[in-house]
């Protein structure tokens, strides 16, 4: 009897890829100049996995926190949720995430030992690499305009990507992918069925 | 209600003038359907007789726009385009996002909330909710009252459907529906059909997905329910599969000039579909889709042929 069994991903993706995409257009000229800011997010992060201080697991999981908290507000809620009748929910999902994060990164200080397997601090090196450096330029490379970049911090992709990045390059609990994952799975296949 | 009775009336008139042309019958012969050079094919609703073009507009993902001021407009043009080929049934449902308010800021910036055929949909698990649901949506479209309104999905239905026959019966609505998608639950559908009193009926047919011409297009005809086609080009999916292939030379006897064309015909000419609904983002779209009710309809001969070319060259 029309129940949420029947219906398929793709009958909750309707919007077009332009819209799409324009929400990230409309939401940059909004936000100018929060990039700055972003951008010394990433580099504060760049340093504390460099140079491992002391005080780098809850820093960095504080700056995670931050950005979790502000792309579900400012963009899943705000603007997604205009064109996506979900977004709501994925807001709520960044917002537990950030809650998991501020609990075993800030308070617990979990995230403090890096991890011990090189495997892990290289694929989560090349991760962060593309989150933070590579992403904001998709747009430009796949000519969508270079005014519809996707930035950490700001933008839930590269945020997630690059928190999946860091998860790898720390020791961290495991109860930490979970949600990133699911954003993983539910994006790419957003993307895939657009 | 006097809004509703001056509209009811007018396009009763207009029918008139419409009949009195002689030119829009769209009803298939023997061969083609007569139709008018420059005359916009309609069928009637089977419970008013109020006739409506074979080809409205869908609102699914293209007008889905949020707030952008750009995708505003730009709905607004696609609007204006439809308006002015004579086209009046615009279709919308809460699930898509922006579309309703984005459907009203059309609406108010052409001026024709008083003249668009409105068809909504009310799509709440809480049946409880329906009435608030569809008062929010009025606001969106900044209507005096929708024409139809439809049970998204099969949503809850037996209960909505009770809402919606009582607000027919004050007025606050002209005709009630239901609607599904994708082929889904079509045994329900017709159960539905067969039981209750719907004025029209809504699901998705085109040229490759025929499975309603066994049962459900049949029924419709007998019990006197307005058909609306959605999907007719499978989400754009036909059309893809479709532009790089020749379109067949006998197909400008029936005036197409391309697949969107054919396809509409196709699915507008089986005698139980009273509209069909394409959605697109695309002013120049929009133009080409009406063209399609402008031209001869094919008769059951040239549909069977339509149907073996695509499916030979697919």
């Amino acid at each position: 009897m029309g129940g949420l069994a029947s219906y398929r991903l793709s009958d909750f993706i309707l919007f077009s890829e332009t819209a799409y995409y324009r929400q990230f257009e409309l939401y940059n000229q909004a936000i100018w100049p929060l990039h700055l800011l972003a951008t010394l997010f990433s580099l504060l992060i760049g340093y504390a996995l460099w140079k491992k201080p002391a005080w780098g697991g809850r820093v960095v999981s504080g700056l995670l926190v931050v950005s979790w908290c502000w792309v579900a507000w400012a963009f899943l809620y705000q603007r997604f949720n205009q064109i996506h009748v979900v977004a709501d929910m994925y807001a709520l999902g960044f917002v537990l995430q950030a809650g998991c994060l501020a609990w075993y990164g800030v308070i617990k200080n979990r995230l403090a030992l890096v991890a011990a397997s090189r495997p892990g601090i290289v694929v989560g090196a090349g991760v962060l690499f593309i989150a933070l450096l590579i992403y904001p330029f998709i747009a430009l490379i796949t000519g969508r305009g270079w005014l519809q970049f996707e930035m950490f911090a700001l933008a839930p992709d590269p945020t997630v990507l690059a928190t999946l990045a860091i998860l790898l390059v720390y020791k961290a609990p495991k109860i930490l992918f979970v949600i990133p994952v699911i954003w993983a799975i539910v994006s790419g296949m957003t993307l895939l069925v657009m | 209600m006097s809004n509703q009775h001056n509209r009811s009336r007018r396009r009763f008139l207009q029918a008139v003038a419409c009949a009195v042309g002689g030119g829009c019958s769209g009803l298939i012969g023997s061969g083609f359907a007569r139709a008018g050079a420059a005359t916009l094919i309609s069928k009637p609703i089977p419970s008013s007789n109020e006739r409506i073009p074979v080809i409205g507009l869908g609102s699914s993902r293209t007008f889905n726009v949020g707030n952008d001021p750009r995708g505003l407009d730009n709905v607004a043009e696609v609007m204006r385009h439809f308006f002015s080929a004579g086209g009046t049934m615009i279709d919308s449902s809460p699930m898509y996002g922006s579309s309703q308010p984005a459907i009203g800021y059309g609406l108010e910036k052409l001026g024709k909330t008083k003249t668009v055929f409105s068809a909504d949909k009310v799509w709440t698990w809480d049946h409880d909710a329906g009435p608030a649901q569809m008062e929010q949506s009025r606001q969106y479209w900044q209507v005096d009252a929708f024409d139809l309104m439809q049970v998204h999905n099969l949503v809850s239905w037996e209960q909505h459907l009770k809402t919606l026959y009582r607000m027919k019966q004050q007025g606050r609505i002209r005709y009630v529906g239901i609607t599904t998608s994708h082929g889904r639950s079509h045994e329900e559908l017709e159960h539905i059909m067969e039981t209750e009193s719907l004025d029209f009926v809504q699901f998705s047919y085109n040229i490759l997905d025929r499975e309603v011409e066994a049962r459900l297009l049949p029924l419709a005809a007998k019990r006197g329910i307005a058909v609306i086609v959605n999907r007719p080009f499978q989400r754009g999916e036909l059309i893809d599969a479709l532009k790089h292939k020749p379109l067949p030379d006998w197909a400008k006897t029936i005036d197409c000039k391309g697949w969107p064309q054919f396809l509409l015909k196709f699915v507008a000419s089986h005698p139980a579909v009273t509209c069909a609904i394409p959605a697109t983002s695309q002013a120049a779209h929009v133009q080409e889709n009406m063209a399609a009710a402008f031209s001869p309809l094919p008769d059951q001969a040239m549909r069977v042929r339509m149907i073996d070319y695509v499916e030979k060259i697919l």
